[in-house]
């Protein structure tokens, strides 16, 4: 599970695809063990959710606190009186607990605070603007690599142990073999400094336009495009031995009937799945994209927040990303239920 | 049916011949030794493990050294000295070509410091030794052998990578077979656990940790422990699904009826029997904290100089890679072709331990 992804990372991302793709034995059961019905594991797990948020915003919140250095610790001393009165304005001299309060507070009413860095703006406003790049370049590449991996893993199923087949595992891995940072220079280096086709750089609003878009998309769809060709594939070979498909093919069905209405249908399950740790993946990992290609999301500021020590920033950007992280997981669990009539909530 | 003859205890196939036993292990490493890709994976991984731990006793170049003449220079197989002199040679004639183009006055002075550079070098480069040596893969950008840079990079991603899958595996092995024998609340409790640890932006947290590190400290160690927090989760999943579809086996239930204890149920006959299942998971796990490594050291957050990883040497080189690109290519190239081997090389084990993957491709 490629920043989370980076992954956690890539392959951590790809692992937990696997757990989550392969069995349903790798699962921890959800500890509720009356017979829930659907709705009610739904608002269970969904109130479940809030104390996770609150350990995690808690938790991120002492862990950046006590670290020694802070946001105006810059290279130029400032004044005693001056540094006072900053505490003051942000509350800072106040003892850590009373800030905590205070900062809890705040969020519940969905204000992130101010950036000690960026004076004029507020965490909203910084995440708001970054928010929708991040979302709109992850679901992209996250459509992508569902398109091109559906694709390759069908051909290569179809031609099992064929060149194909073998050609399409072989880029498959090594779309799961090569880290981002590895292949967005790499991709800038032969398309965009040698042959001069794509621009270095940049986010839609520079004169190339949709152009800069297409490296940032193919670097960080690369692992999950290789990641659903392979898993395609599997659930496709699987699925093709199963009995059902010997009954389509014994009625006498077509060979492209049998593929697209029974066989598909069936091989589609892990993947279906899978999206749910790849969009929460993918909109972390961009982190290194963005800081590859110069993309103003969520990802680039994250990381100057953290170089900066801008406290609210980093706090704000934490509660988003463990909030997309959240949602794609419980989303996962509930279409497991939804699309696998063999999984019941219990 | 194959069947134990009772008078010399050997077993026999349905044609009563004699068949040798086989072990789990055996078994195992035949079929990985039939699978090409994995069997290249292993020897490639086996290339790097030698080289870069068997690094200080072969005969490399310091990774340390720089040499300020030997600069930037490009991958060759002449000694260093040649490379140097033959590129100033260039230059010279580049800038002699623009300064008769534009006559442009100002850049006499460069021609003539580069000439003085040239006599300079010819003078050294038969008599002194440095000039003799050979950057077969180039150097940096401040004249270190980027061969030598890459093999001790490699070092410490590898070992980074080592020592995050053994604590990722031991946090795992005993969380897991803890949840998945004892059961109720224990099981509860770590389940609990591991789900909240999953919805944490973990690689998020890393940064955060890493940047607020005063500056000096031994981020090396942080790292190693960061890392490895990680990626227990999986790991301990597996073994406690594994332990929970064991734990009620006949094999088990016989230990049990002859007296044994949980520790001995749990040490002799469950975790033998999800080794397998944990050398996959650690084998595929084990590239990903490379990368984790490598990306923080990408973002200038993991290992700090003059140590380098080989993520510090990708994100060296993307600065300077439209001019010297064999200083990002050499460690890129490298570390693909790592994860590259170790990735067949998990896949490999995973069809030849798991039994489940037997009949499958």
């Amino acid at each position: 599970m490629g920043v989370y992804w980076l992954s956690r990372g890539v392959a951590v991302l790809a692992d937990r695809g696997a757990a989550v793709g392969r069995s349903t034995i790798l699962e921890w059961p959800v500890p509720f063990s009356s017979e829930a019905t659907m709705s009610r594991f739904i608002v269970r797990r969904f109130l479940s959710v809030i104390p996770t948020l609150f350990i995690i915003v808690t938790l991120s919140f002492f862990l950046i606190r006590l670290a020694p250095g802070g946001p105006f610790s810059g290279e130029k001393k400032l004044p005693p009186e001056i540094m006072a009165n900053i505490m003051r304005k942000y509350h800072m001299d106040e003892p850590l607990v009373k800030q905590y309060f205070r900062y809890m507070g705040d969020v519940l009413q969905f204000d992130l605070g101010p950036s000690y860095r960026y004076k004029d703006q507020t965490v909203n406003d910084l995440i708001g603007n970054a928010f929708p790049v991040s979302v709109m370049l992850g679901t992209m590449a996250l459509g992508t690599a569902l398109l091109l991996g559906t694709i390759v893993g069908i051909t290569s199923a179809l031609k099992q142990n064929k060149w194909q087949d073998y050609a399409a595992m072989s880029v498959a891995v090594l779309g799961i073999s090569v880290p981002a940072f590895v292949v967005g220079p790499i991709l800038m280096l032969i398309f965009a400094l040698k042959l001069k086709w794509l621009p270095t750089s940049g986010w839609l609003s520079s004169r190339a336009g949709a152009l800069t878009l297409i490296m940032p998309i193919i670097t960080l769809m690369m692992p999950y495009f290789a990641y659903i060709a392979r898993m395609s594939r599997g659930s496709l070979i699987e699925v093709m031995r199963s009995d059902y498909v010997r009954t389509a093919r014994a009625k006498g069905l077509k060979e492209s009937v049998v593929i697209r209405k029974h066989v598909l249908k069936g091989a589609m399950l892990p993947i279906v799945t899978y999206l749910g740790p790849a969009f929460s993946g993918i909109i972390t990992g961009s982190v290194v994209v963005e800081q590859i290609f110069v993309i103003p999301g969520i990802g680039r500021i994250f990381v100057q927040s953290a170089l900066n020590r801008d406290y609210t920033v980093i706090m704000g950007d934490v509660i988003v990303y463990s909030i997309i992280l959240i949602a794609a997981n419980f989303v996962v669990d509930i279409l497991y239920g939804l699309l696998d009539p063999r999984i019941s909530y219990k | 049916m194959p069947s134990i003859d009772k008078n010399n205890d050997r077993a026999t196939n349905e044609f009563n011949q004699y068949v040798k036993p086989v072990s789990l292990w055996a078994d195992a490493w035949k079929r990985l030794r039939r699978n090409k890709m994995a069997v290249l994976g292993m020897w490639i991984v086996a290339i790097y493990m030698v080289v870069t731990f068997g690094a200080a006793l072969l005969p490399f170049k310091s990774y340390t050294e720089q040499e300020m003449l030997h600069i930037n220079l490009p991958p060759s197989f002449k000694p260093a000295g040649v490379v140097a002199l033959g590129r100033l040679e260039e230059r010279k004639v580049e800038l002699e070509a623009a300064i008769t183009r534009s006559g442009r006055a100002d850049l006499k002075q460069d021609l003539t410091r580069i000439e003085n550079e040239i006599i300079q070098l010819k003078g050294e480069v038969d008599t002194d030794p440095k000039h003799k040596r050979v950057y077969i893969l180039g150097t940096d950008y401040l004249g270190r052998d980027m061969l030598a840079r890459t093999i001790y990079g490699g070092q410490i991603s590898i070992m980074i990578g080592l020592i995050g899958t053994l604590t990722a595996a031991m946090i795992g092995i005993v969380l897991g077979s803890l949840g998945g024998y004892l059961g109720g609340w224990v099981d509860n409790l770590i389940g609990r656990f591991v789900d909240l640890m999953y919805s944490l932006p973990y690689m998020l947290v890393v940064i955060i940790i890493m940047s607020m590190l005063p500056t000096g400290s031994n981020s090396i160690f942080v790292l190693y422990i960061a890392i490895a927090m990680i990626s227990w989760l999986t790991i301990s999943r597996v073994v406690r699904g594994q332990i929970i579809s064991l734990k009620n086996s006949e094999f088990v239930e016989a230990a049990r009826s002859m007296g044994a204890g949980s520790g001995r149920i749990i040490f002799r006959h469950l975790l033998p029997n999800s080794l397998g299942i944990i050398i996959i998971y650690s084998t595929l796990q084990f590239p990903s904290f490379i990368m984790n490594e490598s990306f923080l050291s990408f973002l200038g957050l993991g290992v700090s100089a003059p140590r380098a990883s080989w993520g510090t040497l990708v994100s060296e080189g993307v600065q300077g890679m439209q001019l010297y690109p064999w200083r990002l290519l050499v460690p890129a190239v490298s570390m693909t072709v790592f994860l590259f081997a170790m990735n067949f090389l998990g896949d490999g084990l995973r069809d030849a331990l798991d039994p489940q993957s037997k009949n499958r491709n």
